[in-house]
């Protein structure tokens, strides 16, 4: 048989110039030095990079944004965008502590809003599905209805926009000030010597969890060729409706986690809690190589995407030489810089 | 030898449009049936009723001899009617064993078997004649013709026992074309299959057709094999005859 001259044989290292998150893994390399570098200067290296409590900093705010980064590439590899995530946080929160506050013990609060929250995402992807709007003008109408609903319920039964809790928590078990998730579920809070929040814990699991089922169940095949060809993907079996919907459904119970847990960390249900989470989440898939075109993308990049972020915000605190507003300014150039990159690198892929 | 599709005076229309009308022709299995017309002339009306998107107005469809009445793509495929159109549904970005799974994966328990689908996807190219180094490259890097073979192998493995090639050549270029042609020739060589071939190429339909039907504006103008199909007339007929006549007589005339 001969062999044909047209299909060459690509190395390792081609092959790892065509994974979409190899932007973002130089993204974090740069940003990592680029704050080890100016901390130095400022003489604030130590603080950042091995105080626990500035790693703490860090470690959180990317693990608060990577869970629903997680969310947000799954959507956008699928085709698809929810604008509404950092609302449902809000409304979560908000349910959650209704629950408790009208009495309800605290494992049923949590399955109750579980499956509020879910609802939600079903009902955004049904939309999406049967109507054929942009999910963008879809998830937006919800960006201000999720907010609007959590806040209107507190104002209607308790008089109040922020909802205390702090006495419907258990108690952590070896004591100290804040209950947590889990210290009311799980407890191997502090089981590294690290007293990282809970977030941490949640969105290293998720993060196993998720990328194994992107890359090794039909069902994560299924999630990119919904995004890449809709029309191709369902004239070979693929059920895209489902798959989009249960994608909704997931970002949406991400919100859920969030929202449940700040409650639990900080003993009160703001109406401001997650504000601005979904632009946060979504520049991490864009840093991390996810295409709003869909059909391409990693929550592994995602990931990364996050870490970036939360380095680069948290940092400009660590560096007082940089003004920072600055901040704004480099996160805009920084997601500017990461779309072209990964745009450059996707083009290679299907030139070869 | 019972034909593997006959078509018996089937007949569609669509409100007082007639897309065809009283359509008859065979297909065997193991040749090729070159299925020749104009734009217009009803060829994708006709592959819509025979993979199962569209029922017919009158007449009948038979497989194998026995009448069927596909009321779902879904019912043909599962008949053994595969049909590779002409954006062959495929996923740029994804890998090539992963397009010739997709949504049909291989698990193992929960996850994808990626090397069994690997294994055959290799094994399944190399039966039509392209060697896929490496099937774990996204098929953006593939030639026209290559992904083409891809779709083909991907409809012969899941069961197909007649295929229907929507225009394959239509949109590639003069290498690629030989590429697909030499593709249909081995899938013909491996016996088993009915091909029908749509083209408005007379070159190609010459080059591989068994058995040639010819539509012009609904109705099958002329059908038979090799033998009883005048060769030279082939463009003529795709063209409607008289039409092409009257064309030339009116440009002999300036």
């Amino acid at each position: 048989m001969a062999s044909d001259e047209r299909i060459r044989d690509i190395g390792l290292i081609r092959r790892s110039i065509s994974r979409p998150e190899l932007g973002s893994v130089f993204g974090l390399i740069i940003i990592v030095i680029t704050f080890m570098t100016l901390t130095s200067i400022s003489g604030t290296f130590g603080a950042m990079w091995l105080n626990p409590i500035g790693i703490q900093a860090w470690v959180e705010l990317a693990a608060f944004v990577g869970i629903l980064a997680i969310g947000a590439s799954l959507l956008m590899i699928a085709g698809e965008f929810d604008l509404s995530m950092g609302a449902n946080i809000a409304l979560a929160g908000h349910s959650f502590a209704i629950f408790l506050l009208f009495g309800v013990p605290i494992e049923l609060a949590i399955i109750l809003t579980f499956i509020e929250l879910a609802f939600l995402g079903f009902i955004i992807g049904v939309i999406v599905v049967r109507t054929g709007l942009p999910s963008f003008i879809v998830t937006l109408a919800f960006w201000f209805a999720s907010r609007g609903f959590a806040v209107f319920l507190s104002q209607t039964f308790f008089n109040q926009s922020r909802l205390s809790v702090k006495a419907n928590l258990k108690p952590p078990p070896g004591g100290g000030e804040d209950p947590t998730l889990i210290d009311n579920i799980f407890a191997f809070d502090k089981a590294f010597g690290v007293p990282f929040d809970a977030e941490v814990y949640y969105f290293i699991i998720l993060v196993f969890i998720v990328a194994f089922i992107t890359n090794r169940t039909p069902y994560g095949n299924w999630i990119y060729a919904s995004g890449g060809d809709p029309v191709a993907a369902r004239a070979v079996g693929v059920p895209v409706a489902r798959v989009k919907i249960s994608l909704f459904m997931i970002s949406t119970s991400l919100a859920c986690l969030l929202g449940i847990l700040t409650v639990m960390t900080s003993g009160a249900s703001d109406p401001k809690a997650g504000d601005f989470r979904e632009l946060h989440a979504i520049a991490a898939a864009v840093i991390g190589g996810c295409a709003l075109t869909g059909g391409y993308g990693s929550v592994v990049g995602a990931v990364l995407g996050a870490l970036i972020f939360a380095i680069a915000s948290r940092g400009i605190n660590f560096v007082p030489f940089i003004d920072n507003n600055l901040f704004r300014v480099m996160l805009g150039m920084l997601i500017l810089g990461s779309a072209l990159l990964n745009q450059f690198l996707r083009d290679r892929i299907v030139k070869g | 030898m019972i034909p593997s599709i006959e078509f018996r005076g089937v007949s569609k229309f669509f409100g007082n449009i007639i897309a065809l009308k009283d359509i008859s022709f065979k297909v065997f299995k193991g040749e090729i049936t070159a299925l020749l017309g104009d734009n217009g002339a009803g060829k994708s009306t006709l592959i819509k009723l025979l993979s199962g998107v569209h029922m017919p107005s009158e007449g009948e469809i038979l497989l194998s001899g026995e009448p069927v009445n596909f009321k779902s793509p879904r019912q043909a495929v599962s008949a053994g009617i595969g049909t590779v159109y002409q954006d062959l549904a495929l996923q740029p970005l994804m890998s090539v064993t992963r397009n010739f799974f997709l949504g049909r994966e291989i698990t193992k328990g929960l996850f994808l078997n990626m090397p069994l689908m690997n294994t055959i996807t290799k094994k399944e190219m190399a039966k039509l004649g392209i060697d896929v180094a490496d099937p774990t490259q996204p098929i953006g890097t593939m030639s026209g013709g290559q992904r083409q073979t891809l779709a083909i192998a991907r409809a012969i493995y899941f069961g197909a026992n007649v295929l229907i090639l929507d225009e394959p050549t239509s949109a590639l270029g003069q290498k690629q074309q030989l590429e697909v042609l030499r593709t249909i020739k081995k899938v013909k060589e491996l016996g088993d299959i009915a091909i029908i071939f749509i083209t408005h190429n007379d070159m190609h339909a010459k080059l591989l057709g068994d058995r040639f039907a010819f539509l012009n504006r609904g109705k099958v103008l002329a059908e038979g094999s090799r033998d009883e199909i005048d060769m030279n007339n082939l463009r003529p007929l795709m063209a409607g005859g008289a039409e092409l006549e009257k064309l030339e007589t009116e440009f002999s005339g300036r």
